[in-house]
């Protein structure tokens, strides 16, 4: 499966923030969307997902158009978005928020997701009973990709899941997504982290004022001066 | 100690339609974030479900009470459907004054069909008694308590153990995260706004026994359910239970002790609401 997304524009009242973004992720590719605060990498996600109304431009996944597709509905096709800020169900437990990524699947998927989403996040099965608003900031950020995870996306779209973790945490999340992608997901990473995000990442996508002004593989990025000099700061 | 025991004794009796009510209201203003002053005005429409039920076909009301959720249920459907999602985006003064104008209108629509008297169901066992030592127990508030309490573990039941019910404790707790998981919200808050009327409802045919059939009966009930789902918090739906328990109790003890209480019973809510916020805000400071 290949989300494509051309030309996108929208904005918040009458303040544009996209102009014209186009970028595309396939399957089994971990691709990164990098820029500064407010180049527009969170909206973009919540324009894909179907949380913003775009303005102009189109977003597929395969030939299919999300045109006019609410977010739950992007979601059952396969479009998978661990929002800014994780945004769990802070009251219940690990095991209800994942229970909730898989509510819409038919029952055997429901029951073989739990086992699945505890094998990539042991952590999560330890304390599957533990209410998830106590948990610390990384079991937080694993038990919102796990949620996702739930669904079975085929695209997976993931804000930030660095934040607010330590660098040791934040490479174990990191390496966790590459696992996703080793299992047939394509993941889109938006993430403050250049240099650890193109660690892991296969390609890239430097977004400014709301448009790709820079593409390539990680190695090309890395290399890149100009990505150098604005987020490696070498 | 037998008159403390009968107050005890009403006070848990009165707390089951109180409870029904209230859980109601906790699903519309913890679910779908509308804070419904049009609540109490689903009880009167069931009230006036059951009064007319009985009195064109004979049917008892505690037999018309499914009916009386569904016709309810659709009721609630509609109205979120033409008001209230409407503005779920539209600043929180702009809803209440929607959900006020809705109970006024309501009330005086019921005033213009009906006119203001009261009208009493009056079923053979209206003033049946059992005696239990030297207890009393009409046999009206025992079936509408016994009636909420089977009501109210279905509620429970269904928010605790199916999908569904997962999704509209979700929908309570985060707006944003469900849609992204393939949650539809917006049938969440059809559902819930549908149930809290159907609860509002079922009280309302349980009121026309009990009590009567008005157009302002609902009124008294929408307060004293606001009251509650302060006490329990706001949006904790297992609050909601001990929280009508307590303001029933509070109620019962009340009109017993203090003299000339049965006056002072309407204003026990509103103590409830004070000392409730008053006390959390000494906590919070």
């Amino acid at each position: 499966m290949r989300l494509s997304v051309s030309n996108l524009t929208t904005g918040y009242g009458k303040a544009q923030v996209l102009f014209g973004l186009t970028l595309e992720v396939a399957t089994g590719e971990l691709v990164a969307l990098l820029g500064a605060n407010g180049a527009g990498k969170t909206t973009a996600l919540r324009t894909i997902s179907g949380l913003l109304r775009p303005w102009g431009g189109q977003v597929w996944l395969d030939e299919t158009s999300l045109q006019g597709l609410s977010a739950a509905q992007r979601a059952r096709r396969g479009l998978g978005h661990v929002p800014e800020g994780r945004q769990l169900f802070p009251l219940m437990s690990v095991e209800e928020n994942l229970r909730l990524g898989a509510a819409f699947l038919a029952w055997p998927y429901r029951q073989e997701g739990l086992e699945r989403i505890y094998t990539l996040f042991p952590r999560l099965a330890e304390r599957r009973k533990q209410v998830a608003g106590t948990l610390s900031g990384g079991e937080q950020q694993m038990l919102a990709i796990g949620r996702a995870l739930m669904g079975r996306p085929r695209i997976l779209m993931v804000d930030e899941p660095s934040l607010g973790l330590s660098p040791k945490l934040a490479e174990e999340v990191l390496s966790t997504l590459a696992q996703v992608k080793a299992e047939g997901v394509g993941v889109l990473l938006v993430e403050q982290n250049v240099a650890l995000s193109l660690e892991v990442a296969d390609r890239g996508y430097v977004v400014e004022h709301g448009k790709v002004v820079l593409s390539g593989s990680a190695r090309e990025l890395l290399s890149n001066p100009g990505v150098q000099k604005a987020y490696l700061a070498l | 100690m037998e008159l403390l025991l009968q107050t005890i004794i009403n006070g848990i009796l009165a707390a089951g339609i109180y409870a029904l009510v209230a859980s109601g209201l906790a699903l519309a203003v913890g679910v779908v974030g509308i804070v419904n002053f049009a609540h109490g005005e689903f009880t009167m429409i069931g009230a006036f479900i059951a009064y007319l039920l009985f009195v064109s076909t004979g049917l008892d009301p505690f037999l018309s009470l499914g009916l009386a959720a569904l016709v309810l249920f659709m009721v609630g459907a509609i109205t979120y459907l033409g008001l209230i999602r409407p503005v779920l985006a539209a600043p929180e003064l702009n809803q209440m004054l929607l959900t006020f104008g809705l109970s006024v209108a309501l009330q005086n629509i019921a005033l213009l069909v009906f006119g203001a008297d009261t009208r009493v169901v009056s079923t053979s066992y209206q003033g049946a008694t059992l005696a239990l030592g030297g207890l009393s127990f009409g046999v009206p508030p025992l079936l509408a308590f016994a009636l909420s309490v089977v009501i109210l573990g279905a509620l429970y039941g269904f928010l605790d153990r199916t999908r569904l019910g997962l999704a509209v404790r979700a929908v309570a707790q985060n707006r944003l995260a469900p849609g992204l998981l393939g949650i539809e919200t917006q049938r969440v808050y059809l559902l819930a706004f549908g149930l809290s009327a159907a609860l509002a409802g079922v009280a309302g045919v349980m009121l026309s026994v009990m009590l009567y059939a008005s157009p302002t009966v609902g009124f008294a009930y929408t307060l004293k359910a606001f009251a509650i789902i302060v006490m329990a918090g706001l949006g904790n739906l297992r609050g909601v239970v001990p929280a009508a328990i307590t303001l029933a109790m509070a109620e019962a003890l009340v009109s017993t002790y203090v003299p000339g209480g049965g006056g002072w019973v309407e204003a026990v809510f509103f103590l409830v609401i004070f000392v409730t916020l008053t006390w959390r805000s000494w906590r919070a400071a």
